[in-house]
């Protein structure tokens, strides 16, 4: 007993040393209620309690094609999503028993979910931007062949989940993220909302710009025999290759969070909208090219709008800088040839007439006798 | 052999060769100056020097914009270069090291900013100087960079004596034809590359002073990493074997930093400004007199 008080004395006396006890009680207790909340899973929207059978982890089977797929969803990762607070069924609209069907349905990202916007009574959908998808180039056409329409890129494809992407600030001018935002919300009450979440559209998109070109090349542009088969234009058939030789594409290859990605310059603010170039509706037709390239370009004027983004030296479109760059190779290797060989002659001829190859100190011609003046022939001169 | 100039009186034309069956073997060169003696045009081979240098050959001023230049142009060629073959394996590790493409593409418009800067101080230091000595009367266009029928003459020559086929090198200039055609080519290089890097940095105002901006644009792609790369490969193929590697510069010839040249090097491949020089440094007429008397030379 004696021993513990005074243990206990100890103790009081060197934790009071600079505040006193009490006065340190709510810091334990705030230091405890962050350990113990911070350990805690964020709440998923799972009433109906789907994760009963999805949080196992090897839930999942082997299909007809003999591919594996696996059903398991992670609660952890899930409640860290943009779809966190949206109910499994408000996507996945077409399970209704329990247990449910074998799924034979994708999902349909314009469903509306039972989440409100803030300042607005109806409920959310993507709606919107997905009818501004549908109406451009990549959104499935009524007259598509059967393998363009099973080429076309669907919502997932360009928007993986999750997305955990850190973006930086300070990109996009205030009223350009606003009309953004206008993509999806009403316009009353969405100024006070941005103030929210300007962290998050600061940048045109989350994914950096070597994001988007990879996306946007990786199986599908990028892969020439793929595109023939669609009877685009010889242009586009290069666009990535000549993109990469950009000064934008290689900036974006190494990296650059400043310069142009592929949508930086083929879509408006509402991101989705790419037409081919022919068409009005495109950001990078003719009429609409000076506005596009004002996006980052200061001071743009009609000359300026026409130099060549995808640019490529091709014999038949630029003649006279194709065979001027041939003539430049000739030239270069001309010169550098030229004047090593130069080099290495004067060496041979200098080594030749006694020249040593060492460290230089006093001299480095040795030899009297290599002297090619005769002294006899000038003193009897 | 080479005309010998006004001043410089040689005697290489009266020396008789006829008692030699192989005229190359018979003939000599010696050039005579007053006050010293007959010199012969390989003295170069018995002098001793200094590896720091001897004779003055760049003021500081040309020293000061050797190093901006020097060293904008690693810094450009390295971020340059990275920048440019952006899709092979080593260059996100070279641009990591300069903290990303962001800021690669800043350091390289700061350096070429600098070397923009070095090349308007040298043109100063060329006008002003040029005009100073004119002023005084003491301009001599053959000291100058600007290239003359006697150059390609010396290139003949040299070839010759490094083939064996002449007993002595040219006589040659302060600035002799390497020289020459190394100065023109940086001239010719950083105009392009400072026109066409402009039309790179600024193409809003640039498309607005070409008369076609689609074309020039292009051009200007082309021209300035052409260029650029062609000046990297000469620089490190060619000028670096020249101050470091090739025999006799081994391992690096100081001038850059001490602005001073070695009096073999100046006698074998500049031997009319080391005859100027002669004249003008009483020591050097003093070392050479002491040159000639120990290898049986006639002094006066």
């Amino acid at each position: 007993m004696e021993m513990q008080e005074v243990l206990l004395n100890r103790i009081k006396k060197e934790a009071c040393g600079i505040i006193p006890f009490a006065a340190k009680t709510p810091l334990l207790l705030a230091v405890f209620c962050l350990l113990v909340f911070s350990s805690m899973s964020a709440d998923a929207a799972d009433n109906e309690n789907c994760l009963m059978c999805h949080k196992y982890r090897q839930i999942g089977r082997i299909d007809e094609e003999g591919k594996k797929r696996s059903y398991y969803v992670d609660e952890n990762i899930y409640a860290n999503t943009t779809h966190r607070n949206v109910p499994c069924r408000d996507c996945h609209t077409y399970i209704t028993k329990l247990p449910h069907d074998p799924i034979t349905e994708e999902v349909n990202c314009a469903n509306e979910c039972h989440i409100k916007p803030p300042f607005s009574k109806e409920n959310f959908s993507h709606k919107k931007i997905i009818e501004v998808y549908n109406d451009s180039v990549h959104g499935i056409k009524a007259d598509d062949p059967p393998e363009l329409k099973s080429a076309k890129p669907h919502c997932k494809y360009c928007h993986l989940n999750p997305i955990f992407t850190r973006v930086e600030e300070e990109r996009i001018a205030f009223d350009k993220t606003l009309s953004r935002c206008l993509n999806c919300h009403e316009k009353k009450g969405v100024t006070q909302a941005y103030k929210h979440i300007t962290h998050r559209l600061r940048h045109k998109t989350s994914r950096s710009p070597q994001e988007i070109v990879n996306l946007c090349a990786k199986n599908c542009h990028q892969e020439a025999e793929m595109m023939k088969s669609f009877n685009v234009s010889e242009e586009s058939l290069e666009a990535v290759e000549t993109y990469t030789r950009s000064v934008h594409g290689k900036s974006v290859t190494l990296g650059s969070e400043e310069a142009a990605d592929c949508i930086s310059c083929h879509s408006t603010n509402a991101i989705h909208d790419i037409y081919k170039k022919d068409d009005k509706k495109s950001s990078v037709h003719a009429e609409n090219r000076t506005s596009t390239c004002r996006q980052c370009h200061t001071n743009v004027g009609d000359q300026f709008a026409r130099i060549d983004v995808h640019s490529k030296l091709d014999p038949h479109k630029k003649p006279v800088l194709y065979y001027m760059n041939t003539g430049l190779a000739f030239v270069f290797y001309g010169s550098v040839f030229g004047l090593v060989g130069l080099m290495l002659i004067e060496t041979i001829g200098r080594r030749r007439d006694g020249i040593k190859w060492q460290i230089r100190g006093g001299t480095t011609w040795r030899g009297f006798s290599k002297l090619k003046t005769d002294i006899k022939k000038i003193l009897n001169r | 052999m080479s005309t010998p100039s006004e001043n410089i009186a040689t005697t290489s034309d009266d020396v008789s060769v006829d008692t030699m069956t192989d005229t190359l073997e018979g003939e000599q060169d010696v050039t005579y100056v007053e006050g010293v003696g007959n010199i012969p045009r390989d003295i170069y081979k018995l002098v001793k020097s200094d590896p720091l240098g001897d004779l003055p050959r760049y003021s500081y001023h040309i020293v000061i914009q050797h190093f901006l230049t020097f060293i904008t142009f690693l810094v450009l060629a390295s971020t340059g270069l990275t920048l440019h073959f952006s899709d092979l394996w080593w260059a996100p590790y070279v641009i990591s090291l300069f903290g990303g493409a962001d800021t690669a593409r800043l350091i390289h418009r700061v350096a070429a900013f600098l070397m923009v800067a070095a090349s308007v101080y040298h043109l100063i230091t060329i006008i002003g100087g040029t005009l100073q000595k004119v002023s005084k009367k003491q301009f001599d266009i053959k000291r100058t960079q600007i290239p003359g029928l006697k150059d390609l003459k010396d290139i003949v020559h040299d070839m010759k004596y490094f083939m064996g086929k002449e007993n002595y090198r040219p006589k040659m200039e302060k600035f002799m034809y390497k020289q020459k055609l190394h100065y023109l080519a940086i001239l010719w290089g950083s105009f392009v590359l400072i026109t066409a890097g402009t039309s790179l940095l600024f193409p809003e105002t640039m498309a607005t002073i070409w008369p076609n901006a689609a074309f020039f644009q292009d051009l200007a792609r082309l021209m300035h990493a052409d260029e650029a790369i062609m000046a990297l490969t000469v620089i490190v193929f060619w000028h670096w074997s020249n101050v470091h590697l090739v025999p006799g510069r081994f391992p690096l010839q100081w001038s850059f930093i001490t602005g001073k040249i070695t009096r073999e090097h100046q006698i074998e491949e500049h031997f009319l400004e080391y005859i100027r020089n002669l004249k003008e440094i009483p020591e050097e007429k003093e070392y050479m007199k002491k040159v000639l008397k120990e290898n049986g030379f006639e002094t006066n």
